[in-house]
């Protein structure tokens, strides 16, 4: 199965969140629903870090904070060198880290258009 | 509630320790006991509170307060291990303050150490970041001087701090250090050569643009130390207690993407005014500050945070020279994290030492003539736990 990114939807209120969280801030209601979020979103801010944590074989990433038009605001990998704040970004999903059996799937956004 | 004060401090030299973490913690306790004039043995000392955030994924050793009562011959004092991320340190001066105020007891012995450089650098970075979203931040690699990198680009943008104040910032720290000995880093960077020069790329690459190796601290070993007492037994130490006037903690949105604001570090702000109104006070009565300058932008960010300057102009105290020690309220004057060092379990505690040295006027070569009043904001996650720490000189 191809894997996908959630935003999670109070279903008191229909406030949208991401991560998941347990109690939601908006009414305090406790259950949320699943909804995919994917598509394009803004730049807010990005940097390129040279100084990796354990566990990536690179010499640096790309990293962002975005902006979906719902309100959500995430952080991923940036597969674009050609980064300026405010630029429209398309959300993808992928390898965001190599763990020991396990691979972590996470947002990796791509200049839209 | 009965009134706090800090009878004795210690510190280690900050740097690379090359003995057990419980031995730089009891080096540092012993200094502190010995300059509150507090014997060990028993009885001496009612509760011991240690802060460290790696004893347990650094070293692999749990419950180091019993370890460390043990070895100070300090039993049966009550004892336990504070964890709060980079914030454990005031954490810890936060729970003893409250041992003492509510009664239940009289003097409390706080110790914060961490002991970092026994991994490699890129370990360190990583056992950082876990105090990061495990899903949606640690997850990605993002670690605590990415989101630094990208608060300074949103900083910058929006209030035209450059990279050149950043590194006025480093510079001062660093000359501050120059009269701490204990500060980790002896040596003041060449400002040309770190940000003007054509080959200031080569000898200060970017860690994480626009941040740049000399706008973030350096990973260190060491301890700090207070010795905490009740104000109505100030007779019984031979230097009269600094006054505890005042704390602050607050904390704010775990994922730093959904902060409303992303350029406000509304915990700072909250920790601030919660430790101003309990102490009293206003920003303009504060003399000195040591403020949490893990990355460099930390220190402009706080300083407008926490009252000290308006928003947005942060920086311009700093180019000024105000926050320099001569200037009109000195900030970092230990180093800061900086230059002095950043072992994450004693740096709240290590702050508060030099505002006590500071007050009581024993700073020597970066003493603030006349400092009555001084805060400490020690800062934990990338901002989503915060403790504001305000001491004040008595009579």
């Amino acid at each position: 199965m191809e894997p996908r990114m959630y935003a999670y939807r109070c279903t008191a209120c229909g406030k949208l969140f991401h991560p998941a969280r347990a109690v939601c801030r908006r009414c305090g209601g406790r259950e949320f629903e699943a909804v995919p979020l994917e598509g394009e979103g803004t730049l807010l801010t990005y940097t390129r870090v040279y100084a990796l944590p354990e566990g990536y074989m690179k010499p640096w990433l790309g990293f962002g904070i975005v902006e979906f038009p719902n309100g959500l605001r995430v952080s991923g990998h940036m597969n674009t060198e050609d980064l300026t704040v405010g630029m429209k970004v398309r959300a993808t999903v992928g390898v965001v880290k190599e763990g020991v059996g396990r691979d972590y799937y996470g947002f990796i956004f791509e200049k839209a258009g | 509630m009965r009134k706090v004060g800090i009878a004795g401090v210690g510190h280690t030299k900050f740097g690379r320790a090359e003995i057990p973490l419980v031995d730089v913690l009891a080096l540092a306790a012993l200094e502190a006991l010995d300059d509150a004039g507090v014997k060990t043995g028993k009885g001496n000392v009612d509760q011991v509170f240690v802060a460290s955030m790696g004893a347990g994924i650094l070293n692999r050793q749990s419950s180091v307060a019993s370890a460390l009562v043990d070895t100070l011959d300090l039993q049966p004092a009550m004892a336990e291990t504070i964890e709060n991320g980079p914030a454990s340190g005031a954490s810890a001066v936060k729970l003893g303050y409250m041992a003492i105020a509510s009664g239940m007891c009289d003097v409390a012995l706080v110790v914060g150490g961490e002991l970092m450089r026994v991994v490699t650098g890129w370990e360190a970075t990583d056992f950082v970041a876990t105090m990061l979203h495990p899903d949606a931040e640690y997850a990605y690699g993002l670690t605590l001087p990415a989101f630094a990198g990208m608060f300074t680009r949103l900083y910058m943008d929006k209030y035209g701090v450059t990279e050149k104040d950043l590194a006025m910032v480093a510079v001062k720290n660093h000359e501050h250090a120059m009269h701490n000995p204990v500060a980790h880093i002896q040596l003041v960077p060449n400002f040309h050569a770190i940000i003007e020069d054509e080959d200031a790329h080569v000898i200060n690459p970017y860690v994480a643009e626009p941040l740049r190796v000399y706008d973030v601290c350096p990973v260190s070993d060491g301890a700090a130390a207070l010795v905490l007492c009740a104000m109505d037994l100030v007779d019984r130490f031979p230097k009269k207690p600094v006054r505890i006037a005042g704390i602050g903690q607050a904390t704010d949105t775990h994922v730093v993407a959904e902060r409303e604001i992303p350029t406000d570090l509304l915990a700072v702000r909250l920790a601030a005014e919660r430790a101003y109104a309990m102490a009293g006070l206003k920003p303009e009565d504060i003399d000195v500050a040591e403020l949490h300058d893990a990355f460099t932008i930390l220190e402009i960010a706080i300083s407008e945070e926490a009252g000290l300057f308006p928003r947005g102009e942060g920086h311009l105290a700093a180019r000024r020279g105000d926050t320099r020690v001569g200037g009109k309220l000195p900030i970092n004057t230990s180093g800061g994290l900086k230059a002095k060092g950043h072992p994450l379990g004693a740096t709240g505690v290590s702050q508060i030492v030099e505002i006590v040295r500071q007050l009581r006027g024993e700073a020597n070569g970066r003493q603030v003539e006349g400092a009555k009043h001084g805060l400490a904001v020690n800062f934990g996650g990338f901002g989503n736990n915060v403790v504001a720490t305000i001491l004040s000189k008595e009579g």
